[in-house]
């Protein structure tokens, strides 16, 4: 009996049974469904974040006192160790430097932001240098961004977002209106272009002033984020390593002694965004190895259970000629069908499930475009796996006994 | 001898069950020829249902040895046996053991399928068995929708769609009411007089006598081998 005829033979006997085989295939459904969406959630992301970080732009990065820390103990050593990023710090890489390009800064904080009876609370405000703008690029949908001379002369003026513009102007020209926070009244010289949203969090609720307003209006005690951009983006290490060198200098650091700040690259936010999904991946990976295992113990069972109901036909097929391996081959196409046609429903479910995040949750799914050729294989390797015992018992039968059972 | 379809030597079975051996079959010694129509009878536990095992290599014999056309079967192994089946042996059973999903044609063409004959060849001579049968116009009918008599026909043109040297049948009138067992035998009558060689099991004197020879097994042994005149049959053997 050829492949053709067995495959004929397990649609057949997999169509009788379709409630049966339905709720059979039911953990190998969650399983590839669970992970391929898992799969989509995370190609989203990585996709998403890589599309952002170019926005960094290359040959850039930042200075900050805290980089992006993963746990607890770097946590509370990078408390303890690392100072404060002092806007003499941001003098000293910008004036001392001679392999970047542009260095900017910017310090944040968050308030609440008026305009006469409106009210936006928890609006990010970031007191930044006008050439973080060059840095790290917003589109300007309307009026201008700040310019140096207002940033040096502290000049109350505020570069809005998009929430900013809805939330408070609605339908009015927010350009040279203005806007108060802590009391003091901005004029608002330009907005950005809407960015949308990341995780449910929106890009677009901010107020950009003059770092040197940020200073009067909150202090001096704030750490600065400096932002560098490299006069020759293919040999940023060698500025990378100039600032610090600047920056170990400034802070009085022993050779021996770590860094007390962190800097970041998109390639570095990059790497370790991605080493964080693939982490998450693989735990998901485990827990839905378990499902699908899970799912081929039910499919060996029902299979199983298939071939004690049919032992009468195993005993007919015998007798009219059927050897040891069409047995197996009818049993195990059976089983592997059987495996693959949940699979083939998991990646459905999973497509419609990243098609409904995306659509309805701030999560950026995207539907990997390896997940049906690799489904395909799992299911196969499922379906052969824990078809072959049941499959080998069939062929095993004996004739005489077989066709004596009721 | 050489046109002979089944011969046996000393055919022994014996069965371990539990710490005793039981002889199901002391030494059979059973020639038949081509063409014949021979019954085996026999009451419960005579051996006849092991002989029959034998005979239609489903089982292989403890002791002594076994020509079916030609080749020694004995010590064939599952598989040398299951091509055997499908080549030289049809088997008519007494529950019929169609596959109920199947249509008669599907059923039909089942040891064709196993022979590895194309599909086009395959509904051709699976249909022309049926009609062999005058069932031509059941084709497309599930078992459960046709009747016991219907049923067995269509399990004998399983049986002969191979052409094979050699039908076996198990009490196949043992599941029908008299009228329809009559139109059976009727049936095996014809594929006698086709020159088809016939082996019937059955434990009815009735039956038996339909055949042109009977031979009876007790306790494991031929007990007797009775040939009638050879009427139909008579021309065909030297």
């Amino acid at each position: 009996m050829n492949a053709v005829e067995a495959t004929r033979l397990a649609v057949e006997s997999i169509w009788a049974n379709r409630l049966r085989s339905f709720l059979t295939l039911l953990g190998v459904i969650i399983g590839i469904a669970a992970i391929v969406a898992t799969a989509a959630v995370i190609e989203g992301l990585n996709k998403y974040v890589a599309d952002k970080l170019s926005d960094l732009g290359k040959g850039t990065f930042t200075v900050q006192r805290f980089g992006i820390i993963t746990n607890r103990q770097d946590f509370l050593d990078a408390i303890r160790r690392n100072r404060r990023l002092r806007r003499e710090d941001a003098f000293a890489v910008r004036d001392l430097c001679t392999t970047a390009n542009e260095v900017a800064w910017q310090v944040r904080s968050t308030a609440d932001v008026r305009r006469g009876d409106g009210l936006l609370k928890s609006c990010e405000v970031g007191g930044i240098t006008p050439a973080i703008l060059e840095i790290e690029p917003f589109e300007v949908a309307d009026g201008r961004i700040i310019l140096p001379f207002e940033e040096q002369r502290a000049v109350p003026v505020a570069f809005i977002g998009n929430d900013v513009v809805e939330q408070l102007f609605g339908n009015v020209d927010p350009i040279g209106k203005e806007l108060r926070i802590k009391g003091q009244p901005l004029r608002v010289i330009g907005t950005a272009r809407k960015k949308g949203s990341f995780l449910g969090v929106s890009q677009d609720n901010f107020v950009k002033i003059p770092y040197s307003l940020h200073r009067k209006l909150y202090g001096t005690d704030r750490s600065v984020r400096i932002s560098v951009q490299a006069a020759d983006p293919s040999r940023m290490d060698e500025c990378m390593d100039e600032v610090r060198a600047i920056l170990r200098a400034r802070h009085h650091l022993r050779p021996a002694e770590d860094d007390d700040f962190d800097m970041l690259t998109a390639a570095g936010i990059n790497d370790l965004w991605r080493s964080l999904t693939t982490t998450i991946f693989s735990i998901a990976l485990f827990v839905v190895g378990i499902s699908l295992v899970v799912g081929g113990v039910v499919i060996m069972n029902i299979m199983l259970v298939s071939v004690i109901e049919r032992t009468r036909e195993i005993g007919v097929r015998k007798a009219v000629g059927a050897r040891q391996r069409d047995i197996v081959l009818q049993f195990l196409i059976e089983s592997t069908l059987l495996s693959c046609v949940g699979g083939v429903i998991g990646v459905a479910v999973a497509y419609v499930a990243s098609w409904a995040l995306r659509s309805f949750t701030p999560l950026p799914a995207e539907f990997p475009v390896w997940a049906p050729p690799v489904a395909f294989l799992v299911c196969t390797g499922i379906g052969v796996f824990f078809g072959i015992s049941p499959a080998r018992r069939a062929a095993a039968l004996d004739p005489i006994e077989a066709l004596r059972t009721e | 001898m050489t046109d002979a379809v089944i011969r046996t030597a000393s055919l022994t079975r014996s069965f371990e069950m539990g710490s005793t051996t039981v002889q199901a079959l002391r030494g059979v010694d059973l020639t038949i020829e081509r063409g014949e129509y021979v019954a085996i009878m026999g009451p419960s536990g005579s051996g006849k249902s092991t002989l029959m095992n034998l005979i239609g290599c489903l089982d292989t014999p403890t002791a002594g040895d076994y020509w079916l056309n030609g080749t020694s079967v004995a010590k064939l192994d599952q598989d040398e046996l299951a091509r055997i089946r499908n080549r030289e042996i049809g088997f008519v059973f007494q529950s019929f053991n169609l596959l109920a999903r199947a249509t008669a044609l599907r059923n039909v063409e089942l040891p064709l399928i196993y022979g590895g004959v194309t599909p086009d060849a395959r509904r051709e001579r699976a249909a022309a068995a049926l009609r062999a049968v005058d069932l031509e116009d059941r084709m497309d009918h599930r078992p459960n929708e046709l009747s016991g008599g219907q049923r067995q026909r269509v399990s004998i043109a399983r049986a002969l769609v191979t052409q094979p040297a050699l039908l076996l049948a198990d009490e196949p009138t043992g599941n029908l009411d008299s009228k329809t067992s009559l139109e059976i035998m009727a049936l095996f009558q014809r594929l006698f007089e086709a020159g088809n060689t016939i082996v019937l099991v059955t434990h009815e004197r009735d039956i038996a006598d339909q055949a042109q020879r009977v031979v009876t097994i007790r306790d494991g042994k031929v007990a007797s081998d009775e040939r009638k005149a050879p009427a139909a049959a008579g021309d065909r053997k030297t």
